[in-house]
């Protein structure tokens, strides 16, 4: 029995006319480009593995982005929603679905490839081949994930044409990338290994990531579907980037794979906190799910950014014995001045009425790190500079000037989080007494 | 009396309010139940609860013994949601929408066909199937919606505002619909603000205002809590005698009584109501009218609301 997502929408993505248009046109350029120029074979090779980029990356990246768009604008989603379709079968009969049309050209092309590259006696079309699909379904899977999680927060976000811009983007960045790696095989170092091949580096990279973005569409169709899940998928995702780039360090040493780590979670923390819904209703939620004894559940409906704020912690205390004595103290700083920035989310977020919370926190964390440390730095309060942000350098007026360099730096930073907890738990209880 | 929908304690909030406050009510199965109640008083909610398409804040969901909560995906195989703003595939055709949800809630290939065929002929969509959705008029849309509904013969169908926008032959076609799917023993939970139409094929009545339940109760033959029956009497002409000696007729309770009308509560089988009105006829009343007085689900739904606020004022 054919998945019946993957069939509908096949339904919608082929019809006779396509069928026969697609090949021709594919034809006619490929002939074209092998009769215009001095290597035909070269030349076909290249034809068919810009015409993949083009008819499966970037069209089909459009396409994958409509995948969850258009079922919201057409009020189809509901429907979907109550099918007895299970995640995987919906999150692949979308991600290969809506593409398919898109898959059918580049099938096209990467015959081509491969007819070219065997003709030409290219000795690594097989890695091009592979690392061009490894390419084409990371970028689809991670646009249907960015969309799931996008609805999830900012509705708006899914009205006004979803995500795919940001896939895009980064799909022109990664294609710079390819074309790089193909022109200068530069060799390099990961965990030790010298990596000779650089394009077999880069299959291996697109892969791995493309396992990560199928996994994540899975993970937040399940969401979307009402199948609860455990919050250990994204703190994994943090580790599984940790020991990737950790592998570029010079210094072949675990410290600085913590440190490494430490900053991922730091920043993913932020981009997830920015981008959950943190309202009182989720954490109400919480709250009747522990006095209710159901930590599955209490699990289930936690947002994921608390998991990476835990996880940053614990890097930044395996971190702090390896620094040297002025910077043992930075990361713990760094950690703490996060959770200070969380309190501030949720204390807006709280808020009765809440408007844009987020933007609002956005705009306070700056004019505390920056606009006061600033302000009284301009007229030479230093002291009072360096409590309201611990990276302002006393005495030279500037930022970095002496990062986290001491216990007083983390007195500052316990201060803060201290008073942006005392916050949130004031704001709790009042709504709590409403 | 076996029980298709269990909910307990169900407790759902939206930002600055609540939408349903610790509710818990029960279907009985093969009922039709009208879900009605003033805007906001929660019936979508409650209704996408029961589908699980929300999570509530606290409380429990059973639908044919299953929890929705814990097993969303296996519930939607026993359960059909028509959503007031529901949206269809415009560029396919009604055979291929059907299909879709036909496969999608997991019915075999095999049965496929036959089951777009029995579709098709019980919506009276069998020569729209080639037809684009898109194309089709409300009426024929809201059709096929609801077809996508009950293509996998659900034990329970959920309809938010099915007959809006509809005019009344279609309403009419509806109504007939619900009553034959009832009849084919599925539990229906419909919500509609028209509640003469409800009246037509409904066997309970839900009553919700704000987020709570007012009133949950079976509509045919028990109009009264005592268990008795509402009869009218209308006389050809105004006769003085008609209240005393109603009122000393035992099983009887004069609710509204004139010289030559009243309704009464009456105690008693069909037997009693006929030597009731041999009596009356006997003792010289020229009766033209005596029969059985339904309440409608308007005046019920309006009974309980003003008992509702009745209680409320009394409050201290």
């Amino acid at each position: 029995m054919m998945n019946p997502e993957f069939r509908r929408n096949l339904w919608l993505s082929f019809s006779t006319h396509r069928l026969i248009a697609m090949p021709a046109l594919l034809g006619l350029v490929f002939a074209t480009a092998a009769y215009s120029l001095s290597n035909p074979g070269k030349a076909l090779y290249i034809t068919a593995s810009a015409l993949f980029i083009l008819i499966v990356w970037l069209w089909g990246a459009i396409n994958a982005n409509a995948a969850i768009i258009e079922e919201f604008r057409d009020k189809t989603w509901d429907q979907q929603r109550m099918s007895a379709l299970g995640p995987w079968t919906m999150a692949w009969g979308k991600l290969f679905g809506a593409t398919s049309f898109n898959w059918y050209g580049g099938l096209l092309c990467l015959l081509a490839l491969v007819f070219s590259g065997i003709a030409v006696d290219q000795p690594d079309w097989p890695l091009d081949l592979f690392s061009l699909i490894a390419g084409g379904i990371l970028l689809h899977a991670a646009l249907i994930a960015l969309n799931l999680h996008a609805a999830r927060f900012e509705m708006r976000l899914i009205r006004r044409g979803g995500l795919g811009w940001l896939v895009i983007a980064f799909a022109v960045l990664f294609m710079q990338g390819f074309i790089w790696s193909a022109r200068s095989p530069l060799s390099g170092v990961w965990w030790g290994i010298t990596i000779d091949n650089q394009k077999f580096f880069l299959l291996a990279s697109a892969l791995l990531f493309m396992v990560c973005a199928v996994f994540a569409a899975w993970r937040l169709m399940s969401n979307a579907l009402q199948v609860r899940t455990l919050p250990w998928a994204w703190p994994l995702f943090v580790i599984i980037l940790t020991v990737y780039f950790g592998g570029f360090s010079r210094k072949e040493s675990a410290d600085n794979v913590f440190l490494l780590g430490f900053f991922i979670a730091a920043g993913l923390s932020y981009l997830m906190l920015f981008t959950e819904p943190n309202t009182l209703l989720v954490w109400n939620k919480l709250r009747a799910r522990r006095q209710a004894g159901d930590w599955r559940g209490w699990l289930a409906d936690l947002p994921l950014w608390p998991t990476t704020v835990l996880l940053a912690f614990i890097f930044a205390m395996i971190a702090m014995p390896t620094l040297t004595a002025g910077l043992s103290v930075f990361p713990l700083v760094t950690a703490l001045l996060l959770l200070r920035d969380a309190c501030i989310v949720l204390f807006f977020s709280f808020a009765p009425n809440a408007r844009r919370p987020v933007s609002t926190a956005i705009l306070y964390i700056a004019v505390i790190n920056l606009l006061l440390p600033f302000f009284f730095g301009k007229f030479g309060w230093s002291e009072v500079a360096h409590f309201f942000n611990p990276y302002f350098s006393l005495g030279s007026r500037a930022f970095f000037g002496g990062v986290g360099g001491s216990g007083i730096d983390l007195l500052i930073a316990g201060i803060h989080a201290a008073i942006a907890l005392g916050f949130v738990a004031w704001r709790l209880n009042r709504a709590a007494r409403q | 009396m076996d029980i298709m929908i269990k909910i307990s304690g169900l407790t759902f909030d939206y930002p600055g309010r609540r939408a349903l406050d610790d509710v818990s009510l029960e279907v009985a199965a093969g009922s039709v139940t009208a879900l009605v109640g003033p805007n906001g008083a929660g019936k979508t909610t409650l209704m996408r609860c029961i589908a699980g398409l929300e999570t509530p804040l606290a409380g429990s969901i059973e639908v044919a013994g299953m929890d929705v909560i814990e097993q969303p995906r296996a519930v939607h195989r026993s359960m059909g949601y028509l959503s007031d703003f529901f949206g269809l595939y415009q560029e396919l055709s009604v055979a291929r929408c059907l299909e879709y949800a036909a496969a999608s809630q997991g019915l075999p290939d095999a049965a496929i066909p036959q089951a777009i065929r029995d579709t098709a002929h019980q919506l009276q969509l069998t020569d729209r199937l080639s037809q684009a959705s898109g194309s089709l008029s409300r009426g024929l849309r809201q059709r096929v919606a609801i077809g996508q509904a009950i293509i996998h013969r659900p034990k329970v169908l959920l309809l938010d505002e099915p007959a809006s926008g509809l005019d009344p032959e279609a309403r009419s076609q509806l109504a007939a619909l619900f009553r034959q799917l009832q009849a084919g023993g599925m539990t229906l939970l419909v919500s509609s603000h028209i509640l003469a139409e409800l009246d037509e094929y409904s066997t309970h009545l839900l009553a919700l205002r704000d987020g709570r339940v007012l009133e949950s109760r079976a509509l045919q033959g028990v109009a009264q809590t005592d268990g008795a029956r509402i009869l009218r009497l209308q006389l050809a002409a105004p006769d003085a005698r008609l209240a005393d000696w109603l009122h000393a007729r035992p099983g009887v309770v004069c609710r509204n009584v004139d010289s030559g009308f009243a309704e009464i509560n009456f105690q008693g089988d069909a037997n009693a109501q006929a030597a009731l009105l041999a009596a009356l006829v006997q003792a010289g009343f020229a009766v033209t009218g005596f029969a059985e007085h339904k309440e409608n689900l308007q005046q019920s739904y309006l009974r309980s609301v003003a008992a509702h606020l009745e209680s409320v004022e009394s409050a201290p």
